[in-house]
């Protein structure tokens, strides 16, 4: 019979301090302590080998070279009650449409600085924003029409949004894969409770892409737009084309005509594309307006994007309000562009622009953690408490010399589920990452990636680093009671 | 939506590795088989597998001895051997792996799968106790593959790369089989054992799988001239050189550009034309199957210049 154990202090997805099974997740409790470990372990062997025979892959560098490395994913899952996902659902949408209506806003009459809420010295600084998008009004005014939005639970049982990924976030493939493998492994308990499921999410996607083509195309021809495969989501660009049946570019399959209309090369000539699904970084995107360097992009697309021919998401210059130093506005552009109350928290945020709340972080800076406004996949964090005093030196050195580009927030307790390590039931730390679209209408994933720090303490959850993952079930308890 | 021209390439050039290791295993197998069938006096030598395989030059760059195991090491489980078995099927799957958007699911999973039985212990391909089997499993997946495409894939632009990529490395390879055998002849020494002669040509239509389909389609002994005719001209074997050119037809004349591509079909017609029907003009066979293969590389340039090369 297999124990669930907690970590002291942190809160357990699975079971409460007593023991006993969270909001929907009785049945799992149940199921996982009449298993036993030995059973359990022969599940994961047996998922284990499905991942590497389905070729779930992810790709990880090491001495300049791609390596494909099989998906990481922990067989146990991670339940929330409907109920409380309800809510979740509800604050994301809430936060996506505030957020959108922002970046409409800056490349357009910039109210929010006109009315003091958003400081404009911000946005003169911002490596995020992009002069070539001002005054462009994409379809819907909507920019960020994929995000991923991290999400951590504290101590307290409090769910709070770390960041907005409004960039090229990735992931969603696996909360598709993860399901399909949770499914053969945990066949009995899909029938016996309603666990919501999770893959509409391409037919959503490609809905809400098809939404964006130029006017008058009823059936587009839709592209994702990959970097290749050397980028480590390449799994994940290939399974979102498939699931969509769209076409797989790379830059040099495409090209903008004289006409300002993007055109791939096929075996019988040029073909017009008419929305494009990004998974490059703006400043790659197209050589002639960003970087001239880049051989990953097509020269004259933010032109054809411009010229209203071609579709694009996420568009360009969407990543402006995906910074860390924007994220601790976003309570108040929520306030300002829709006059409601945020429903999600934001983790309290100093910002090291202001001198006030700089003192605090440098005086504080052990009992904070500490992070560059703009990198992604957790390079460059400082966790306080676990730092070296040459570390923090380091820290405090960068806050000093570029303030504007480092933010601190409270060390947070993240909740932790139970994990199969090494044949035992272990509490490891995770966090959840849903996948908000965003066009005529919101949609989010029934849950989302969890994402799991498979060493012990470890808080750090990205597959990069050593991370794994956990197929997240959205229980309706309501059903079959 | 139209293929692109970058899948298109790597559709093609997929096809022909993966045939390619199935061409090589069965090749393998068969001639492992022969040489066990040949009486202990009889001289055997593995050496035609490279010629077979073309790859008698990188060999001996690599090799000081030609023994059965370093020949089957390299035409089976040598990484380094770019038409190894092993390789073949790496560069198979990497050219999958790109173009997984346009094949059904389960094409993906199967090569997948025996890429990783092939990586997992390449050595079982060497082994003489474990060969057959090692290689029966790398002809059973292809034709595994071969299902899933038949069974579930769209009759698209990409199910015709894949045919042609297919056909042409299946007629390369019968005719290679066919001029190691010309050449053989040509080497031979005058009183070379006739005994023996039906069993060598026994073991040219077991190299291409065609021992049991000759037999059905030509009554009687084994006749050299007869397996000719029957590997290069009867349309109805799908590995004879005019069954792969009926099936390059098929497929180009269902890709767009017709115009460009058939005049290069057209020319490997002619050079089929001219192969004579013989198993004594071993100088006559073997310059007709290099005017074969010299056809095919042509297609081979022209589809090409027409689907890849001229959308840049």
């Amino acid at each position: 019979m297999a124990e669930l154990r907690t970590a002291t202090g942190s809160w357990d997805e699975l079971i409460d301090a007593s023991g006993a099974p969270r909001p929907g997740a009785a049945a799992l409790v149940e199921q996982l302590q009449a298993l036993g470990l030995a059973e359990l372990q022969q599940r994961q062997d047996l998922a284990e080998l499905d991942i590497l025979g389905m070729g779930i892959t992810f790709t990880v560098y090491s001495d300049g070279r791609g390596i494909d490395r099989a998906w990481p994913f922990d067989i146990v899952p991670r339940v929330i009650a409907a109920g409380e996902w309800r809510r979740i659902e509800a604050g994301l949408k809430q936060r996506l449409t505030a957020l959108n209506r922002f970046i409409d806003d800056l490349y357009h009459d910039q109210r929010i600085i006109a009315d003091g809420v958003f400081p404009g010295e911000l946005l003169e600084q911002s490596v995020n924003f992009r002069p070539q998008c001002i005054g462009v009004t994409p379809p819907h005014g909507v920019w960020a029409h994929i995000s991923g939005s991290d999400l951590v639970r504290d101590g307290d049982g409090t769910m709070y949004v770390l960041e907005d990924n409004l960039r090229v976030p990735s992931g969603v493939s696996y909360v598709l894969e993860n399901r399909a493998i949770s499914k053969r492994a945990f066949a009995d308990l899909f029938a016996r409770q309603s666990i919501l499921p999770v893959d509409g999410y391409t037919d959503e996607l490609n809905g809400m892409l098809s939404s964006l083509a130029p006017d008058g195309v009823s059936e587009p021809t839709i592209a994702v737009l990959t970097p290749g495969i050397y980028n480590s989501a390449y799994f994940e660009h290939s399974f979102l084309a498939q699931r969509m049946g769209a076409a797989l570019v790379e830059g040099a399959d495409l090209v903008v005509g004289d006409d300002d209309c993007v055109y791939m090369r096929t075996i019988d000539g040029r073909e017009r594309v008419h929305v494009i699904y990004r998974r490059i970084d703006d400043l790659f995107l197209d050589p002639e307006a960003f970087n001239p360097e880049s051989v990953l992009g097509v020269p004259g697309l933010l032109r054809a994007w411009r010229a209203g021919k071609v579709g694009i998401a996420n568009a360009p210059g969407a990543g402006v309000a995906d910074d860390k130093v924007v994220y601790a506005w976003v309570p108040d552009i929520i306030r300002y562009y829709l006059g409601e109350e945020p429903m999600l928290p934001n983790v309290p945020t100093y910002r090291c622009l202001y001198d006030d709340e700089r003192r605090f972080v440098l005086d504080n800076l052990r009992d904070l953690v500490i992070k560059p406004a703009n990198e992604s996949g957790g390079y460059g964090l400082v966790i306080g408490n676990r730092a070296t005093d040459d570390e923090l030196a380091e820290a405090a050195a960068h806050i000093e010399g570029d303030p504007r580009n480092w933010v601190a927030q409270p060390i947070l307790d993240l909740s932790t589920a139970p994990t199969l390590c090494d044949g035992q039931l272990e509490p490891r730390h995770v966090d959840l990452r849903p996948f908000i679209l965003s066009g005529a209408t919101s949609y989010v994933t029934a849950g989302g990636l969890t994402r799991v720090a498979l060493r012990r303490g470890s808080l750090v959850v990205n597959s990069s680093q050593g991370g794994g993952s956990k197929d997240t079930w959205i229980v309706d308890e309501a059903w079959g009671a | 939506m139209m293929l692109l021209s970058r899948v298109a390439d790597q559709l093609l050039w997929g096809a022909r590795y993966l045939e390619r290791a199935d061409a090589t295993a069965r090749v393998v197998r068969n001639f492992t088989e022969v040489i066990l069938d040949l009486p202990a006096g009889v001289a055997s030598s593995w050496e035609p597998l490279l010629a077979i395989a073309g790859s008698r030059e990188e060999f001996d760059r690599g090799h000081v001895r030609a023994a059965e195991q370093d020949i089957i090491r390299f035409l089976v489980a040598d990484r380094e051997n770019l038409g190894s078995v092993v390789s073949s099927v790496a560069h198979a799957r990497e050219n999958l792996r790109t173009t997984r958007e346009v094949l059904p699911r389960a094409a993906w999973q199967t090569v997948n799968d025996l890429y990783l039985f092939t990586g997992r212990e390449p050595e079982a391909g060497v082994d003489r106790r474990s060969r057959i089997r090692f290689l029966n499993h790398v002809t059973e997946a292809v034709q595994q593959l071969d299902g899933v495409l038949d069974g579930s894939m769209l009759r698209d632009e990409a199910y015709e790369m894949w045919r042609l990529g297919q056909s042409l490395e299946r007629a390369d390879m019968t005719t290679r089989v066919l001029g190691v055998r010309a050449a053989a002849l040509l080497d031979a020494p005058e009183d070379r054992d006739l005994d023996y002669d039906d069993v060598q040509w026994m073991g040219v239509l077991r190299a291409v799988t065609g021992l049991q389909m000759f037999q059905r389609s030509t009554r009687g002994p084994i006749h050299g001239a007869d397996v000719v005719r029957f590997l290069v001209f009867e349309e109805q074997f799908p590995r004879s050189v005019k069954g792969c050119l009926a099936r390059i037809r098929v497929a180009l004349s269902r890709l767009p550009r017709e115009e460009r591509t058939v005049p290069a079909a057209e020319a490997l017609e002619a050079a089929l034309a001219t192969v004579p029907v013989t198993a004594d003009d071993g100088a006559a066979l073997d310059a007709a199957m290099d005017r074969l293969q010299i056809a095919l590389a042509h297609v081979s340039d022209m589809v090409h210049a027409t689907f890849v090369a001229a959308a840049e």
